[in-house]
């Protein structure tokens, strides 16, 4: 096939050279300066990473199944998926098979020509002779893929045009960078189409590039024209480079980056430096995220999406990253829906941190003897705890609580947490349960308890959550309970993920009055009301709880579907996520996502979270919005 | 001369009746629509009326009485209304169509749905009831969450109103002298029993209600505490368990009660709204319906010859119902009068 | 002048003449509605912290409009954040975002 190499040089193929050179010398910096800010803990993990089979098998799938192959937003929406993944992986297959290539019919090349030759392969090698089966199938290939390129690139100029047929209602303002590295990538495979054509003659070619041979030859000089559009496919190429830094296309070389560090078990520590940066530049300005956001029912908090958020975070402009950091609602949904995976949540949480971590708290009072497990407890069992209560607050305590807790190995203690209390029929509700089903419990917060520490978690002061989780873990391993039984999920994601309660299992009601159903020790009786299940955010995305509450209710009711529901679920607007969202924003939120639940009119809405319960009900005029302990209550056999 | 303009009175509680009574005498032919089964309205499930303790009977007795001659129709509402040549045409649920060139909307309040209030427990626990509930207990003695001789009875002031949580914040006016009327009431049934009042502002406006918190005091030594209760719990022995802040001394306070009593605010009808939106009636951000004036003319609306008597424009107390109801037949009066020469 | 004998006690009396305009004015800017806080006491009565130490929203805001910052600040730093006053405020205050916030600006 191609035998003869004509030059081993042309001037043209500086731009692309300068280009590759910048940008591999500015991924290099930018890999030295991440693992740089790594904690040294982190890379220890990361290193470690590298030897775990399991985990480097997860890197490649990883990085094959989101990178090239696109999957997650093949699921999105079809059309764009394919756009993404034909553009991706085209290339990716282009330039393998170029360096195949030169390997096969150029392996006296040396030194510099190893980064152009395969770019540049049909100028630098001519065909001479007949083709060879082999030389026509490597022909094909190539052209095959710039084909499908091609299509991904016409698909992309029509998403400019038409976003909403890709599923895409609204979508972020590209910089100035964006559009010159999109225009660029527009421009190098119609260039690349071009160049080819016009060497087709001599170099040879396929079913694409042939063709256009021949219509050039037919009406243009085919040798004068071959420069120019060389030239112009090597500038495309190093202006493409040269632009990819500053724009939202850097996420194409660090996507890799984060799967690999993600995997090995890192999260984001800083604001701006080492993983967060990963995740940063990973970013690709998609905006799906700003669909999902919940505050995008009022036009002007747009731009409180995540997709602004790692735009502003990139550019240093802490104002707005700070604004953006107290607004959101922590509801998750951003980041289940990310393609890239990218955790956003996390980031801001930490940026709160450097906010409110400093700020000045006294939980000296928690360590007072006043606190203890007897002295919250509700007086229901009166022989047993009232004789411990009237000790004196000593050193009889400690043994008193001993006493307490050998009674109860085995018993389910019951935390309803804050919001529990504003809802009370819930605690009632859950009474009844117990009562039914002839469960020994103690309510451990009957009294009122401490706060489970996560609104501090997320607000970003750690060290005061830290002292809340310490005294609760105390309490609830003096009591001897071996079940930790809590009706609000924002306490169980909190208890589950930073409390270490060793022997004691955490179960959400649903969980546990799914059990008890399951195992006969409750009965409910079904009726034709239509239901319709609200997820909240901490127990569907947030703990992956999605069947057992609808395995109840399917009991119940006629369980029809929400708008969107499970791990699309629209948050209530109530979150104690955000920090500086006002009252008429959030009804405005609670309002949206009530719609959404009950267009298909439901008698009525079921959820399992009382802060949930309570947004909702102040915005529902007619339709009741119940807790599943309320309608599993009212229905017992 | 009168006999035969016709004018349609929407609504059958005190403004209604008091405006029929009015009109009535000046002979005109008086149609007066109610949509309960009874006359009175809110006025017919009370027990008696602040500040000296009137019985609502004796007042409800001389309405009804004195409505000789007035059409009225029982269980029946508006289906629909719409103006024709100059007048109102009305077609009844009950089949009747009436014209009539004034119309009187005297459509009334509604109580604030207390379960509301989640953090209060009503419906959830034993022993919390509305106003509303207690006044028909002082009538006819029968609610079992009532108990005999209670120890302790709680009163929460301005549920439902002041409240932006559940969409009302304005004041109902008359809540404040109600709960501290009940509270003298329950010390006169359960002489025993200690009287709390929760309150944020205690609004003692009218004649006699200064005598009647002086009274409450003095008389019967209720305890008014000035705090918004927060939530409300239960014991084991169904007794409830309520949070609030003494502000005054400013430390939380904590007390068990055998019966809680919540102050339920009021609020523009639902028929009444609904009504209004047949008509486009201007309403304020309250809900309540908009008078052409709010200073000089309360009982004229946005819409020429419908007039306003009663709640549907505000709280208001009993009397100022009755000048209101005495205050737009005259000038329906003048209206028809005027309407006449034309 | 005579001597009479008579101390000078430090006045207990609220001062408000020595109110400090240049920070409140600061914390109006995150949280103007700290201006409507009526008094009324749902927050103290229902707060977490409150059950085991002095806790109070309202008695903050007290302090702070008449001047005396550092009780304000005492009155605050045991919140934990919960949210129940949130919940309760009839005003629909946003409470937590006005804690965090006057405890970042008044607190040394």
């Amino acid at each position: 096939m191609n035998e003869r190499i004509l030059h081993d040089y042309n001037d043209f193929v500086l731009p692309f050279l300068i280009g590759f050179v910048f940008i591999l010398t500015y991924l290099f910096i930018g890999l030295v300066r991440i693992i740089y800010h790594i904690p040294p803990e982190d890379r220890r993990k990361l290193l470690r990473s590298f030897i775990n089979p399991r985990i480097l098998l997860l890197n490649f799938k990883d990085i094959t199944h989101d990178c090239l192959l696109h999957i997650k937003i093949y699921k999105r929406n079809l059309l764009l998926g394919y756009m993404h993944f034909s553009i991706a992986f085209g290339w990716f297959m282009l330039i393998i098979i170029g360096h195949i290539e030169v390997l096969l019919y150029a392996p006296k090349s040396t030194g510099w020509q190893h980064l152009y030759y395969p770019i540049f392969f049909r100028y630098f090698l001519e065909q001479s002779g007949h083709t060879t089966l082999r030389g026509a199938f490597f022909f094909f290939l190539m052209d095959f893929f710039l084909l499908m390129v091609l299509v991904g690139i016409g698909l992309a100029i029509f998403k400019r045009v038409k976003s909403l047929a890709f599923g895409m209602r609204r979508t972020t303002h590209a910089s100035f960078a964006d559009t010159i590295v999109l225009y660029c990538l527009w421009a190098i495979f119609p260039l690349r189409l071009l160049a080819e054509g016009f060497t087709a003659g001599i170099s040879g070619g396929s079913f694409l590039t042939k063709p256009v041979n021949y219509i050039f030859a037919s009406f243009l000089g085919n040798d004068l024209n071959i420069m120019p559009t060389w030239w112009a496919y090597s500038i495309s190429l190093g202006l493409f480079f040269l632009a990819l830094p500053f724009s939202r296309y850097m996420h194409i070389p660090t996507e890799p980056l984060l799967i690999i560090l993600r995997n090995a078990g890192l999260k984001a520590k800083k604001i701006r430096k080492g993983f967060s940066e990963a995740e940063i530049y990973s970013c690709p300005s998609c905006g799906l995220c700003i669909d999902a956001c919940p505050m995008n029912v009022q036009i002007k908090n747009l731009k409180l999406s995540s997709v602004y958020y790692m735009r502003f975070l990139r550019c240093h402009n802490h104002q707005k990253t700070q604004r953006i950091a107290n607004a959101c609602l922590m509801c998750g949904k951003c980041v289940e829906i990310c393609p890239v995976g990218i955790d956003s949540c996390a980031i801001k949480v930490v940026e709160r941190g450097t906010m409110n971590n400093s700020v000045q708290y006294d939980y000296n009072y928690l360590q007072d003897g006043k606190i203890n497990l007897l002295s919250l407890l509700e007086t229901q069992n009166s022989n047993e705890i009232k004789p411990l209560l009237e000790k004196e607050i000593t050193q009889d305590i400690k043994i008193a609580n001993k006493d307490f807790s050998s009674k109860n190995r085995g018993k389910v203690i019951f935390f309803a947490g804050c919001m529990t209390h504003i809802t009370p029929i819930i605690i009632q509700s859950m009474k009844k349960i117990f009562a039914k089903a002839g469960i020994d419990y103690i309510f451990a917060d009957a009294n009122g308890g401490i706060c489970c520490g996560r609104p501090l978690l997320l607000a970003g002061k750690l060290d005061a959550a830290k002292e809340l989780i310490k005294k609760n873990t105390e309490l609830f391993k003096e009591s001897g309970a071996t079940t930790l039984l809590v009706s609000c999920p924002i306490c169980y994601k909190i208890f589950k993920e930073e409390y270490k309660l060793d022997n004691i299992v955490i179960l959400h009601h649903t969980e546990y009055i799914n059990k008890l159903i399951n195992d006969n020790r409750l009965q409910v009786r079904k009726n034709d009301d239509t239901l319709v299940y609200h997820d909240p955010c901490d127990l569907g995305r947030g703990s992956n709880i999605y069947e057992e509450p609808r395995n109840i209710l399917l009991k119940i009711g006629n369980l029809k579907k929400a708008e969107k529901e499970g791990k699309e679920s629209i948050c209530c607007g109530g979150s104690l996520g955000s920090l500086s969202l006002n009252r008429g924003d959030r009804v405005k939120i609670t309002q949206k996502s009530l719609q959404a639940l009950t267009y298909c009119k439901p008698d009525k809405v079921i959820t399992a979270c009382p802060l949930c319960k309570k947004t909702f009900a102040e915005q529902s005029e007619d339709i009741p919005i119940m807790d599943l302990a309320e309608i599993v209550a009212n229905n017992l056999i | 001369m009168n006999n035969n303009k016709n004018i349609l009175i929407i609504g059958g509680g005190p403004a209604g009746l008091e405006a029929a009574i009015q009109l009535q005498k000046l002979n005109y032919n008086i149609i007066l629509i109610e949509k309960s089964d009874h006359l009175g309205g809110h006025l017919a499930e009370w027990d008696r009326l602040f500040p000296d303790g009137v019985k609502t009977k004796e007042i409800l007795d001389k309405l009804v009485n004195n409505l000789v001659g007035v059409k009225y129709f029982l269980n029946t509402e508006i289906d629909s209304i719409n103006l024709l040549n100059g007048s109102y045409n009305a077609i009844l649920s009950n089949g009747i169509t009436i014209l009539a060139k004034a119309v009187l909307i005297a459509s009334g309040f509604d109580l604030f749905k207390a379960e509301r209030k989640q953090e209060y427990g009503y419906g959830v626990y034993n022993h919390v009831i509305s106003n509303a509930d207690l006044e028909s207990y002082f009538k006819d003695g029968k609610d079992q969450r009532v108990v005999k001789n209670p120890r302790r009875v709680g009163f929460v002031h301005c549920v439902g109103s002041r409240d932006e949580k559940v969409g009302n914040i304005h004041c109902s006016k008359v809540c404040c002298v109600t709960a501290v009327k009940q509270a003298c009431e329950i010390k006169e049934k359960f002489p025993d029993a200690e009287v709390f009042c929760f309150y944020i502002d205690l609004r003692m406006f009218g004649r006699g209600y200064e005598d009647l918190y002086l009274k409450a005091q003095q008389k019967y030594g209720i305890r008014f505490i000035r705090g918004r209760v927060s939530e409300v719990a239960e014991n084991i022995k169904n007794e409830l368990i309520i949070k609030a802040e003494d502000t005054l001394s400013g430390k939380p306070i904590q007390v068990t009660l055998d019966l809680l009593v919540l102050m339920s605010g009021m609020m523009n009808s639902k028929s009444g709204l609904e009504l209004g939106e047949m008509l486009s009636l201007n309403k304020k951000e309250d809900g309540f319906f908009e008078c052409k004036s709010s200073i000089y003319s309360q009982q004229f609306s946005n819409k020429k010859g419908i007039f306003y008597a009663g709640t549907c424009t505000g709280p208001k107390t009993l009397p100022d119902t009755f000048h209101e109801a005495r205050s737009a037949a005259m000038e329906i009066n003048t209206y028809m009068n005027e309407s006449n020469k034309e | 002048m005579t001597n009479f004998g008579f101390k000078l006690v430090t006045s207990s009396r609220v001062n408000l003449d020595k109110f400090d305009k240049e920070k409140f004015d600061k914390l109006l800017k995150i949280e103007p509605d700290i201006r409507i806080c009526m008094a009324c006491g749902a927050c103290t009565a229902t707060c977490s912290a409150g059950k085991f130490t002095e806790t109070s929203l309202r008695k903050a805001i007290l302090l702070l409009q008449n001047g005396d910052e550092k009780g304000a600040v005492n009155k605050l730093i045991g919140c934990m954040l919960c949210g129940k006053c949130t919940i309760v405020c009839p005003r629909s205050i946003n409470t937590r975002n006005l804690i965090n916030n006057i405890l970042k600006i008044y607190s040394k």
